[in-house]
């Protein structure tokens, strides 16, 4: 994992990004305020659970979203706002500079495609390559993931595993060489020791290619095995944010800490209460309800955000 | 509400943008077939008030289109309007009537052969292949030439013939359906298979019963405008079909009576037209909610 | 003390293929004894029969050879009457948490469903249904909602609580929480821990996480291949 990317310029700069979504149960508001950096071949983890956000920052930033999505904020991505650029302009970044891998990939993957021509073809659409020369190159990187055989170049998704899928979905996302790639729940679904091969797997890509990642993910411990930095949400909002070793050694704000105390090896101590509704969100800070250490000024105010030296953040009273 | 806001999370919004354009347009249709149908309804449920004449009341025969008969008369001095109206009862009780019972007969086959599988299943499927070997429409000539021709025969006999294909699909997706975790908890919990079939299973096919059912009606009503028109069709009832079959018999081709053969014609397409339109669109939202499952 | 529940020398094949049929074992020779009060863990690779096992002591499927024994008769043997008191003893909570409520039926038609089964008054309906989810920690707001209008982690709760309806003596839990978040995780086990200690359940739980066995069970056994070995 990369660690040289203190010096530069973010590549990618999130800045007061909020999305709301109108239904006919009310206003939903998926994300509130939410600003992070992506440096160059850095890997941000953006980690919360079920239903907090995570995704919709992910599809509002690539303009994924459906049409009852009100979207407010910016995104910037060489010098452009990502949130603001027309339909054949993004379409020209997905894939091209900034590309997604999917949560299901044998959902994602056309069943009746062969998996060589599928990895292949983002080079003849964008590239204008050659039929031949690009499935040259997909055979190339298919065997840096370890699918070096010439056979598996003809099959079919059905043929593989889940696992072996998963690493085609990696290989169509990366074959353009993208600055960013966005990895949507990458393990999710995967029984745990194919979780592990697959992070493994992306750490190997990333380190090849020099791609910066932004990984949503509900696994706090997967975050912290290929992360750089982790930003953790709750409710729609990052709660906290800093380095990774920093935000799992010593956590700051409680969110995360009781988030932290769920995981086995800390003895399943569980978080009272649930997850707020996104309609209807506590007044103040929004861990509030479920927070050991709440005041009156966490129930009434708006919390503040505290930014240390070297880009540590958190939302709470406390610091 | 967690649920639709995962699902909207995650899916991929091109895919929204495809189905939410799919939805309007289908929904444009599906409205304009309902109404259609309604009107359909309202005249055959109202055609004492609707029709301007006694469809069995006699005047001059073979008038033009005028004043008095907006689509002029037929050989008998019947008015054709009035005729059309009338008609419009016979071939909705009729193709309502086959598509009912082969929809009910479909439907518990379908259910049981799925949901108990095994003995039950290959021997409902046995018979409905036997079913689906019958020629269907010969033997409705057949049956209808031999016995005395009434409508409620020829909507009897196309109900116990017609449900074969709704057999089939509601077998399969009982058979997808019973594997879903929900099934095998109420089998743990100790329901009785009859409340299982018609409490979980049942709910959850409606959606591919509903349009299934209207393309019955859809195919009875033409399957009886043909019967009519072949001559096997009741000659004491006046059927669309029945009116286009006196056209032809009695020279309303020959001459070029077009308001007495085209009317009739026009109004089985456009009941057809409707009901496919209406069963179209509920196939099209089916498809879409599992593609956002 | 005595076993409640007892799988007794089990086998399973499945057979499959239309003229030229094939078979796979299963499950071979597999022997269990689930009591009250206490929790038998048992792990093993995705395919290796645990669900199909699952299913067996719940008397969802029919082992192709041994016996399943409940309360020391042999449950193909009993009359319709004694069978239906084993089902309601053992019940068995699934993984897929969405899925284990009819998409169609409200929360509150679920449970009604369940206590129209088990022969409740109507009159006490509404307290019992804010009985049992005081037990498993939901709130009556949920009741007027549909299954994926609720999270995960309720959802498997509605079927806990569903389950429990009916008091049985062990439940078998197939991978109970592997579907939601660490920290829905951590609060169902908690509350099937509780439960244990409140009604004396016998758990059979099925899982892959070893921390979760570790933490639930007091004796655990692994399946492999079909053949079940103890752990230490």
């Amino acid at each position: 994992m990369s660690m040289c990317h203190d010096m530069n310029a973010p590549i990618l700069q999130v800045v007061g990004l909020s999305v709301r979504f109108e239904t006919p149960l009310g206003l939903v508001h998926a994300a509130e305020d939410v600003a992070f950096d992506i440096h160059e071949t850095e890997t941000l983890a953006l980690v919360g659970e079920t239903g907090c956000g995570k995704s919709v920052v992910a599809s509002a930033i690539m303009q994924l979203l459906p049409g009852n999505a009100v979207v407010d904020g910016k995104a910037l991505f060489s010098k452009m706002d990502l949130l603001k650029l027309e339909e054949k302009e993004i379409s020209r970044i997905r894939g091209n500079e900034i590309s997604i891998i999917f949560q299901n990939p044998s959902l994602s993957l056309n069943p009746i495609i062969e998996v060589g021509e599928q990895i292949a073809e983002p080079l003849q659409v964008h590239r204008k390559m050659a039929r031949r020369e690009s499935h040259h190159v997909a055979k190339g990187l298919l065997s840096r993931l370890g699918l070096g055989e010439r056979s598996l170049m003809s099959m079919y998704p059905f043929q593989f595993s889940g696992g072996m899928n998963q690493r085609v979905m990696i290989a169509t996302s990366m074959i353009l060489s993208p600055k960013i790639i966005i990895a949507d729940e990458p393990t999710k679904g995967l029984d745990r020791a194919l979780a592990r091969d697959v992070a493994a797997e992306i750490c190997k890509v990333m380190d090849l290619t020099g791609a910066s990642l932004l990984l949503i993910t509900h696994d706090i411990s997967l975050a912290g095995m290929i992360s750089d930095r982790i930003a953790v949400m709750y409710c729609g909002e990052i709660v906290e944010m800093g380095k990774c070793k920093e935000v799992l050694g010593e956590p700051l704000h409680p969110y995360t800490r009781a988030l932290l105390d769920c995981l086995p090896e800390r003895g399943f101590k569980p978080i009272p209460g649930a997850s707020p509704s996104m309609i209807h969100p506590p007044q103040g800070c929004k861990f509030h309800p479920r927070c050991p250490h709440k005041t009156q000024e966490c129930m009434q105010k708006q919390r503040i955000r505290k930014i240390d030296g070297d880009g540590r953040q958190v939302r709470c009273w406390q610091y | 509400m967690a649920g639709d806001f995962k699902r909207m999370a995650s899916c991929k919004a091109t895919e929204w943008v495809k189905i939410r354009r799919l939805d309007m347009r289908g929904l444009r249709m599906a409205l304009f077939g309902l109404l259609l149908f309604l009107t359909i309804i309202v005249l055959a449920a109202f055609s004492d008030i609707f029709a301007p004449y006694d469809p069995w009341n006699r005047f001059e025969p073979f008038l033009a289109p005028c004043r008095e008969h907006i689509l002029g008369t037929n050989d008998l001095g019947n008015d054709i309007l009035s005729e059309l109206i009338y008609g419009s009862r016979v071939s909705l009780i009729v193709g309502f009537g086959a598509a009912l019972m082969a929809t009910l007969i479909g439907t518990l086959i379908g259910l049981f052969a799925g949901y108990f599988r095994g003995l039950i299943d290959e021997m409902l499927m046995g018979i409905t292949d036997v079913f689906l070997m019958i020629p269907q429409i010969p033997l409705i000539i057949i049956l209808a030439a031999f016995l005395r021709p009434s409508f409620w025969l020829v909507a009897l006999i196309m109900g116990a013939l017609w449900w074969t294909s709704t057999a089939r699909v509601v077998r399969s997706k009982a058979m997808q359906i019973r594997e879903t975790s929900f099934i095998e908890c109420s089998r743990s919990l100790g329901f009785s298979h009859m409340h299982i079939i018609f409490s979980d299973i049942l709910p959850n096919i409606l959606h591919v019963i509903m349009p299934k059912f209207l393309l019955t009606i859809a195919s009875a009503m033409i399957s009886e405008a043909s019967i009519s028109f072949l001559g096997l069709g009741d000659p004491t009832m006046k059927s669309w079909g029945m009116m286009i079959n006196f056209a032809f018999t009695r020279g309303g081709f020959i001459n070029g009576y077009w308001w007495w053969y085209l009317p009739p014609g026009l109004c089985i397409t456009l009941s057809v037209l409707s009901l496919v339109l209406m069963g179209f669109s509920l196939e099209e939202r089916e498809e879409e909610t599992m593609r956002i499952e | 003390m005595l076993a409640i529940l007892k799988a007794a020398q089990v086998s399973k094949i499945h057979e499959h293929g239309l003229i030229f049929k094939k078979q796979r074992r299963v499950l071979a020779d597999v022997s269990l004894e689930l009591e009250e009060g206490r929790t038998i863990g048992l792990m093993g690779d995705s395919g290796s029969g645990k669900t199909t096992l699952g299913k067996i002591l719940a008397g969802l499927e029919r082992p192709s050879a041994g016996s399943v024994i409940f309360q020391g008769r042999d449950i193909s043997r009993l009359r319709a009457k004694e069978f239906l008191e084993f089902r309601r003893a053992v019940q068995m909570v699934f993984q897929d948490p969405e899925g284990s409520l009819n998409p169609r039926k409200s929360i509150e038609r679920s449970i009604h469903d369940v206590l129209s089964l088990i022969k409740i008054p109507k009159s006490e309906w509404k307290e019992r249904t804010l009985d049992i989810f005081e037990t498993v920690g939901l709130s009556e707001e949920l009741l007027c909602r549909n299954p994926c209008q609720i999270s995960g982690g309720q959802n498997q709760r509605v079927a806990l609580a569903r389950a429990l309806l009916l008091n049985p003596k062990v439940v078998i839990l197939d991978e109970p929480t592997s579907a939601l978040d660490i920290s829905v995780q951590a609060q169902v086990l908690n509350l099937l821990k509780n439960l244990q200690k409140d009604r004396g359940l016998g758990y059979l739980l099925i899982s892959h996480q070893p921390e979760v066995v570790s933490f639930m069970a007091q004796e655990v056994f692994v399946l492999n291949d079909g053949r079940l070995t103890k752990s230490n």
